[in-house]
């Protein structure tokens, strides 16, 4: 199980990842959306903000709902972040739910594989 | 009498079936659509299996290539694998050495393309050799991937970027569900309309829109300029609707039956009926020296007459 502060970390690193992505902050001029990340074993709430290409990482909920809403145990989430597993397989097996359109899951599965990818 | 079925995950509106003769041999060549029902595919395989000459899949890719690496679709493996008996095939192998020759054959017999002729290709890593091909005639190339199977805004410009991307991402991406990166099923038959007019820059700076014809279909927007279509699979009503479009002019790169440019897999079926050689032994020397025989020329149609 991982804690709230190590599911914080892997969320800056991959702010830090993203931000040093010059191109990915391209792609993503169009899509402006408010992701919560939600632990389901602890209690760890996070919001991820993308407007204009830039990312913001947040503790706790936003204001309003969000556009996607991920949802997995904590050690999932801060692996998932940190880069050490991709989302796809534990989204495909069930351990990663994300709530949302389909273009925009594979969006956001699209983000992670640009910062982690090989 | 050889019998040639496509098992394709598209509509079944599309359904066709004709007979030909080919060097000789007589063909019956069918396209069953599944309409996106994966495990009616599975079971349809299944059934087939053993019981015709090749088996073609439609509407979902096996093995996609960029540069030298080959990456290959989960769902796709999955469909392949549940034939047991009969050569099976999605495409791939004949599309690098027909519709590389098609590029050829457009170069050298008409005057479409040139050097810094626009091409957007609405994707790349199903028709690497197709994409090879507009590169190395100096054509100013935009690789759509990203835009169509992704929704991303990024037109990629070169295949080293195309490798790069598909790099970091086909491995991963290969193991979502096929629909969720391609239209299936009922969504062939319409167009997405808030894309369509997103996109429709990209369609409109183009002189030749090339690739996968359900890609071409769904984003197109209401009225192009003149431009150029190579696609196949498509059907007299897709032939109209271009028209109507405003493209200028239609090449398929698979030959017409009754009307129709069959899919790549299924001509790949129909050569590997031919050769009656396992799959995994056919070359792509084979594949052009039958394509030579049987005459295979690509079809172009002058939309204004």
């Amino acid at each position: 199980m991982a804690t709230h502060e190590e599911i914080t970390g892997s969320l800056q690193a991959f702010g830090e990842g993203y931000q040093k992505n010059k191109k990915l902050k391209i792609m993503n001029k169009d899509w402006d959306r408010v992701i919560l990340i939600k632990a389901a074993d602890v209690d760890s709430q996070h919001t991820l903000i993308l407007k204009n290409g830039e990312l913001t990482v947040t503790e706790g909920t936003p204001a309003g709902d969000p556009d996607l809403v991920v949802t997995a145990d904590s050690e999932t989430l801060a692996d998932l972040f940190y880069g050490d597993i991709t989302p796809t397989e534990p989204y495909m097996n069930g351990t990663l739910v994300i709530k949302g359109s389909e273009d925009d899951i594979v969006r956001l599965d699209f983000i992670s594989l640009m910062i982690w990818g090989e | 009498m050889k019998r040639v079925v496509s098992v394709s995950l598209g509509s079944s509106g599309r359904d066709h079936k004709v007979q030909v003769e080919l060097l000789g041999e007589q063909f019956e060549i069918e396209r069953l659509g599944m309409d996106g029902d994966f495990d009616r595919a599975l079971a349809k395989l299944q059934e087939l299996d053993g019981q015709v000459d090749a088996i073609g899949l439609g509407g979902i890719d096996v093995y996609v290539y960029a540069g030298n690496k080959k990456y290959a679709f989960k769902d796709g493996l999955k469909l392949m694998e549940t034939v047991k008996k009969t050569p099976v095939v999605d495409g791939s192998g004949l599309k690098n050495t027909l519709e590389r020759e098609t590029v050829n054959y457009l170069l050298r017999e008409t005057n479409y393309l040139n050097k810094d002729t626009r091409v957007l290709m609405v994707s790349a890593v199903d028709r690497f050799g197709m994409a090879q091909a507009f590169t190395t005639a100096g054509c100013d190339v935009t690789f759509g991937d990203l835009i169509f199977a992704a929704g991303i805004p990024y037109p990629i410009k070169t295949l080293e970027e195309l490798e790069e991307m598909a790099g970091k991402l086909l491995p991963e991406m290969t193991k979502l569900p096929f629909h969720m990166l391609y239209p299936t099923g009922k969504k062939q038959e319409s167009r997405d309309e808030e894309k369509a007019k997103k996109y429709a820059q990209y369609y409109r700076d183009a002189d030749v829109i090339a690739g996968d014809f359900h890609f071409i279909k769904r984003y197109l927007p209401d009225n192009l300029n003149g431009q150029i279509i190579i696609t196949n699979t498509t059907t007299a009503a897709d032939v109209e609707f271009l028209r109507q479009s405003g493209a200028s002019r239609l090449v398929t790169t698979t030959p017409v039956f009754e009307g129709r440019s069959f899919g790549t897999n299924v001509m790949e079926g129909v050569l590997v009926a031919l050769l009656g050689k396992p799959w995994e032994e056919v070359t792509p020397e084979d594949y052009m020296d039958l394509i030579e025989r049987l005459e295979f020329k690509p079809r172009i149609i002058d939309m204004a007459s």
